[in-house]
C-alpha cells in the first residue's frame, strides 16, 4: 500500500514558496526504477497464453482474456447475411485506416472502410505533441532510427523502424499535399520540437492538436473519394478461406443488428489500441473505441502477436478534477519547458527522459509519499504550467490552445496555478507481427496502427505513432491494392472459430466471456432504446 | 491390431522424402514382388483384392487396368497419377504425397509394370506447393535407385517420370480434362468415347488412377489379396483414408477399415461434436454428393453401403455440419464453388450452375420468393446429365438432397 501522500493546500503552499527549482539529475539505474515502479512489472499482472499461436507466450491478464474469449457469432447467425465483394477492406476509420484506403483506392482497388462509430473516432484525433520526421538539416533517419531503437529498450523490429524512419520525409510531404497544416516560422519553415528521450528536434505540429489537423484532412480526403464508408458497423470477426487466409469480415451494424458478409481479397486490420480495457485500473487517454478488437479477430485467425505484456503509460495525464481523470496533457508542454514537481515543489526527473522513465518516477514519488494527495485515493503531481509561462511569456497562448481549454473545462487557472497529473494508460507497445508492408503471418491479413507490433519495443516515443500510421498506412494500402487482382476465394467462412472453439475445450477454458469487446464495459446501453440493436449485439443473439 | 492407421499412413512409411529410411522400413518389398510377376499375375492379384478407385468413382481398378494392358500396338503408354484434389474437404492425396513419396512412386511403378505403361505423370495441385516439392525431390531419388533400374531392365526401356502442376482448378481433376492438361491445354473435359484406356494423353492409351489408389497397390503385391481383404469390415475391402472435418473435435485424416460406421468415425476419432452440438447433416465425398443425416449415422462408409442411403462415399470426405448452421448458407457457398469452377464449355452447365448460384444466393440473403424456390425445383429435374463431365450433376445433387432434407429451412430463408 503506498504512502499517504502530502495534502493538496500542502502541497500548493510547497510549490508556491519555492522560487529555485534545481534541475533533477540523471536517472540512476533506470532497469530497477522501472522493475519498482512501471505497471507492466506489477506482481501478478501477466499470464501466460494457452491457446493459439503465441501459447506459452506471456500476456497481460485482461488482454489474455479477450484473446482466450468465445467468438461473439457462429455459423447460425450468418444464415440470411447479406453479402458484399470488394477488393480491399479496411477496418478502422482512424489515420491508419484512411490513410491505407485512400492509398489503395488510389491505385484503383475497390475499397470499402467500415468504422466501428464514426470516420475519424480515433486515438489519431488525440495524438496532440506531433508527428516525427527527420526533416531538420542536422538531422539524420540514422539518428531518428538510433533514437526509436534506444527508446524502445533495443526490443523493437529494426527492420520495421528503419523503413518507418526512412519514409518520415516523404510521410510530412503527402500530409502537406493533403492540406494538413504545420506551425511555421516566419520564413514558412515547419517548426520543430523535441521530444522525451531523443537527440534533435524532429516532432513537426500543428498548435497542441496535430492529430485532430491530421484527421481533418484524411476525413476529407476519404470523404472526396470513391472510399465506401460504412459507419457505426464493427467487424465482429474475420472471414477465411479453405487455406485460412484472410477472407474478409463480418461486418455488424450497430442500427439494425444485421450481419453483412464483406468478402475482399485482402483485409487491412487498423483498429487501433486497448487503452479502454483500463489495464491494471489506469485510467485512459484513449478514445471511447479503443477496445482492441483487432488484436482479438487477428489472433483468432492465427496472427502472430508480440510484446503483449508492454504498455506505455503517458506521464500527463490530468488526475483532477476527477471528471477528467485520463484527459491526455501533451509531452509538447515539457518539451517546451515545463517541469514536472513533486509534493514538495521539488523536480525529481529530468522530464525530458522517456515516456517510461518519467511515468515511473511519478509513481515513485506517489508511492513513497512525495505525491500530492487530493483525497479518496487519488493523488498526483504538479505540472508546472505557471513556471513554463514565467520563462517563457506567450508560449501557452500561442502553442497550446487545446490545453488552455483544458484548464477552462478543470476551473484552473493555468497562468497562476499548477495542474495535477498522473500517468495515464496511452498506447499498447506490442501488437499484431508485421512485415514491411504491414502484412501479418497470415496472408491476406494487413495489420497497421497501434493494432500492430514491433515498431516500438518496449517503449514508444513521442511522435512516432502518427508518423507509423502514415507510413505502415500507405504501405499496406499500396500493396493490398497492387495484390488485389489475384484470384477471389472460392470459399470464406468462419470456420477459423471452430479452430478456436476446439482449442478452448482441448485446453479446459471457460467459453462465457466473448470477444471482441466492441464496447468497454463503463458503456451502459441496456436503458436507452436508441441503441436497440447494440444492446442485442452485447448480449448476442436476440 | 488397432484400426487406425495401419497401412498407408503407418507411421513407418510416414518419412517424407528420405528413400533409405523408408526402405528401412520395408518400403520396396511391394516392387521387388511385382519384378518377379507377370503383368496378368499382377493384374489378377489387384482384382481378387477388390481395389476400387479411391477417388470417388469406386470404379474396379482392376479392369481399368485391364483395357490398358490390352492395348498392345503401341508405342507409348501413360499413366497419369491423380493429385489434383481441389474439393473442399479433401486433404488426403497431400499427406500422401507429402508424407509418403516413395509409397505412391512405388505403386505408379508397380501399375506401369502390371500394364506396360512408358510414362507415369505425377498430376497435383499448383496450389500444394509442399506435395509438389516432395515429389520432384523423391522422384528424382527415386531415378538413381536399384529398384529404379530393375524395372528399368525389366521393361527394357527405361521408366520416364514427370511431375506435372495441375492448372489447379477443379474440373482439372476430371479424368479427360486431367489429359488435356498433361497435353498442355485447358482442362476442358473431354466427350467419351473413345475412353482414356483407348486413345487418351496425345491420343496413347492412357490409365488414370487416383493417388490414394494407387498407394495401395505395393500393400496388396507384398501382403496378398486375402490379406487386403480382411482388412475392411463385411464385404468391404481394405482401408480407407477419411478425411473428417467441420465441427468435431478432432478433425483430420483417419486411416480406417473401410465400411467404418459413420457413428464411430465421428465419435471414437473425431471425439464427438464441437460443444456438444447435435449433429444436423454431413456432407459426404465433399459437397458434390447427397447429404447423409442424423438418421444415417449408422451407416457403413463404403461405396456400396453408402450407396444403398442414395448417397456415395466419394473421395472420403466428411464435412460435418451440427445443429444452428445455415444449411442454405452452405448449400449456396458450394454451388458457387461450382459455378466458380465450371470450365464454361457445356452451356447447361455455364449457366445452370450459375443461375442456381444467383437463385441460391437470393434466398440465402432473404430477397428470394416462392417462385425462386420452384425454379430451383424445376432446374433439379432438367439439368442433371447435360454437361460432358459431372460437375454439373454434382451441383445438382447437393441442392437437390438439401431441398429434400431441408425445405422447411429453404422455405423459412424466402420472403413473403
Amino acid at each position: 500500500m503506498a504512502m499517504q501522500g502530502i495534502p493538496y493546500s500542502e502541497a500548493l503552499r510547497n510549490y508556491s514558496v519555492k522560487t529555485f527549482r534545481e534541475p533533477a539529475g540523471e536517472v540512476q539505474e533506470p532497469e530497477q526504477l522501472l522493475r519498482s515502479f512501471h505497471p507492466d512489472y506489477y506482481p501478478g499482472t501477466t499470464v501466460t497464453l494457452r491457446v493459439g499461436v503465441n501459447r506459452g507466450d506471456a500476456c497481460h491478464h485482461q488482454l489474455a482474456e479477450v484473446l482466450q474469449a468465445d467468438a461473439r457469432i457462429d455459423e447460425a447467425d450468418l444464415a440470411g447475411a447479406a453479402i458484399r465483394e470488394t477488393d480491399v477492406l479496411v477496418i478502422g476509420g482512424g489515420g491508419a485506416g484512411c490513410a491505407a484506403a485512400l492509398v489503395a483506392a488510389r491505385a484503383g482497388a475497390r475499397v470499402i472502410l467500415t468504422t466501428k462509430l464514426r470516420l475519424g473516432d480515433s486515438n489519431t484525433v488525440m495524438a496532440e505533441g506531433g508527428i516525427q520526421a527527420s526533416i531538420e538539416k542536422d538531422d539524420t533517419p540514422q539518428m531518428h532510427l538510433d533514437d526509436t531503437l534506444r527508446a524502445g529498450h533495443y526490443r523493437s523490429d529494426r527492420r520495421l523502424v528503419a523503413r518507418m524512419v526512412a519514409d518520415g520525409p516523404d510521410v510530412i510531404r503527402w500530409l502537406i499535399q493533403q492540406g494538413m497544416q504545420f506551425d511555421l516560422d516566419k520564413y514558412g519553415d515547419i517548426l520543430l520540437r523535441r521530444a522525451g528521450g531523443t537527440s534533435a528536434n524532429r516532432v513537426a505540429y500543428y498548435r497542441d492538436y496535430t492529430g485532430l489537423e491530421m484527421m481533418r484532412v484524411l476525413r476529407e480526403s476519404v470523404t472526396n473519394s470513391n472510399i465506401e464508408v460504412l459507419d457505426y458497423s464493427p467487424a465482429v470477426e474475420l472471414l477465411s478461406n479453405e487455406e485460412g487466409h484472410c477472407g474478409g469480415a463480418v461486418i455488424s451494424s450497430l442500427k439494425d443488428y444485421s450481419y453483412t458478409l464483406v468478402k475482399a481479397k485482402a483485409v487491412i486490420v487498423a483498429t487501433g489500441g486497448i487503452g479502454r480495457m483500463h489495464i491494471n485500473g489506469f485510467p485512459t487517454s484513449n478514445h471511447f473505441g479503443a477496445t482492441g478488437d483487432g488484436l482479438v479477430l487477428a489472433y483468432r485467425l492465427g496472427a502472430g502477436l508480440r510484446d503483449l505484456d508492454s504498455f506505455q503509460y503517458h506521464p500527463s495525464g490530468l488526475t483532477w478534477p476527477q471528471h477528467l481523470a485520463g484527459t491526455l496533457i501533451t509531452e509538447g508542454v515539457r518539451s517546451a519547458g515545463a517541469y514536472i514537481l513533486n509534493g514538495q515543489g521539488e523536480r525529481f526527473v529530468d522530464e525530458l527522459e522517456t515516456r517510461d522513465l518519467v511515468s515511473s518516477a511519478i509513481l515513485r514519488e506517489c508511492a513513497e509519499g512525495r505525491g500530492v494527495e487530493v483525497g479518496d485515493d487519488i493523488r498526483g503531481v504538479w505540472l508546472d504550467t505557471p513556471g513554463l509561462e514565467l520563462r517563457n511569456p506567450g508560449t501557452l497562448a500561442a502553442r497550446f490552445p487545446k490545453l488552455i481549454q483544458l484548464g477552462k473545462r478543470s476551473g484552473i487557472d493555468l497562468y497562476h496555478q499548477p495542474l495535477l497529473i498522473y500517468p495515464t494508460l496511452h498506447y499498447q507497445n506490442g501488437g499484431v507481427v508485421i512485415d514491411e508492408n504491414g502484412c501479418s503471418s497470415v496472408p491476406r491479413l494487413y495489420c497497421v496502427g497501434e493494432v500492430s507490433g514491433g515498431i516500438h519495443g518496449k517503449n514508444r516515443i513521442m511522435g512516432n505513432s502518427l508518423l507509423e500510421i502514415i507510413s505502415f498506412g500507405r504501405r499496406a494500402g499500396a500493396h493490398a491494392a497492387e495484390k488485389s487482382h489475384r484470384r477471389g476465394h472460392k470459399k470464406v467462412s468462419i470456420e477459423h472459430v471452430s479452430n478456436l472453439r476446439r482449442e478452448l475445450t482441448l485446453a479446459e477454458m471457460p467459453m462465457e466471456k466473448q470477444g471482441p469487446a466492441l464496447f468497454p464495459e463503463c458503456a451502459k446501453f441496456e436503458n436507452d432504446s436508441d441503441y436497440d440493436g447494440l444492446r442485442r449485439n452485447r448480449k448476442g443473439r436476440p | 491390431m488397432k484400426p487406425l492407421n495401419q497401412v498407408l499412413l503407418h507411421p513407418d512409411n510416414r518419412v517424407g522424402v528420405d528413400f533409405k529410411r523408408w526402405q528401412r522400413h520395408g518400403g520396396g518389398q511391394g516392387l521387388e514382388v511385382a519384378l518377379l510377376e507377370e503383368p496378368e499375375s499382377l493384374i489378377g492379384m489387384i482384382r481378387d483384392a477388390g481395389l476400387r478407385g479411391l477417388g470417388g468413382s469406386g470404379f474396379p481398378t482392376f479392369r481399368k487396368w485391364e483395357f490398358v494392358a490390352a492395348e498392345r500396338d503401341t508405342v507409348e503408354k501413360y499413366l497419369i497419377c491423380n493429385g489434383n484434389e481441389d474439393e473442399p474437404g479433401t486433404f488426403k492425396d497431400c499427406i500422401l504425397l507429402e508424407e509418403t513419396p516413395f509409397q505412391v512412386i512405388e505403386g505408379a511403378t508397380i501399375a506401369a509394370l502390371a500394364t506396360g505403361v512408358s510414362r507415369v505423370v505425377f498430376y497435383i495441385n499448383p496450389d500444394q506447393e509442399k506435395s509438389l516439392d516432395a515429389m520432384i525431390r523423391a522422384v528424382e531419388e527415386w531415378e538413381s535407385t536399384d529398384l529404379y533400374f530393375a524395372v528399368s531392365k525389366k521393361m527394357k526401356r527405361p521408366l520416364s517420370y514427370l511431375v506435372k502442376a495441375s492448372a489447379g482448378h477443379y474440373i482439372g481433376g476430371e479424368e479427360t480434362a486431367a489429359i488435356e492438361s498433361v497435353e498442355g491445354k485447358f482442362p476442358f473435359p473431354r466427350g467419351k468415347p473413345p475412353f482414356p484406356a483407348r486413345s487418351g494423353v496425345h491420343g496413347y492409351p492412357t490409365l488414370i488412377n487416383n493417388i490414394e489408389t494407387l498407394a495401395n497397390v505395393p500393400h496388396i503385391i507384398c501382403n496378398g489379396p486375402t490379406w487386403f481383404r480382411e482388412l475392411g469390415l463385411g464385404e468391404a475391402c481394405g482401408t480407407k483414408i477419411y478425411c473428417l472435418s467441420g465441427d468435431v473435435l478432432y478433425p483430420g485424416a483417419y486411416e480406417l477399415p473401410m465400411g467404418t460406421p459413420l457413428v464411430e468415425l465421428i465419435q471414437t476419432y473425431g471425439g464427438g461434436m464441437l460443444l456438444g452440438k447435435g449433429l444436423k447433416a454431413v456432407f459426404t465425398g465433399g459437397p458434390s454428393n447427397t447429404i447423409l443425416t442424423p438418421q444415417d449415422l449408422d451407416v457403413h462408409l463404403d461405396f456400396d453401403s453408402v450407396q444403398e442411403r442414395r448417397s456415395s462415399l466419394g473421395t472420403g470426405a466428411m464435412i460435418v455440419v451440427s445443429e444452428g448452421t445455415g444449411i442454405v448458407k452452405r448449400v449456396t457457398e458450394y454451388v458457387d464453388f461450382f459455378a466458380a469452377s465450371s470450365c464454361g464449355q457445356c452451356p447447361p452447365c455455364k449457366t445452370g450452375t450459375y443461375y442456381i448460384s444467383m437463385l441460391l444466393g437470393k434466398i440465402d440473403t432473404g430477397e428470394g420468393t416462392q417462385a425462386d424456390l420452384d425454379s430451383l425445383v424445376n432446374l433439379c429435374r432438367i439439368l442433371p446429365g447435360a454437361g460432358r463431365c459431372h460437375l454439373l450433376d454434382g451441383a445438382v445433387k447437393v441442392l437437390e438432397s438439401s431441398l429434400y432434407h431441408f425445405m422447411d429451412e429453404y422455405r423459412r430463408s424466402i420472403c413473403n
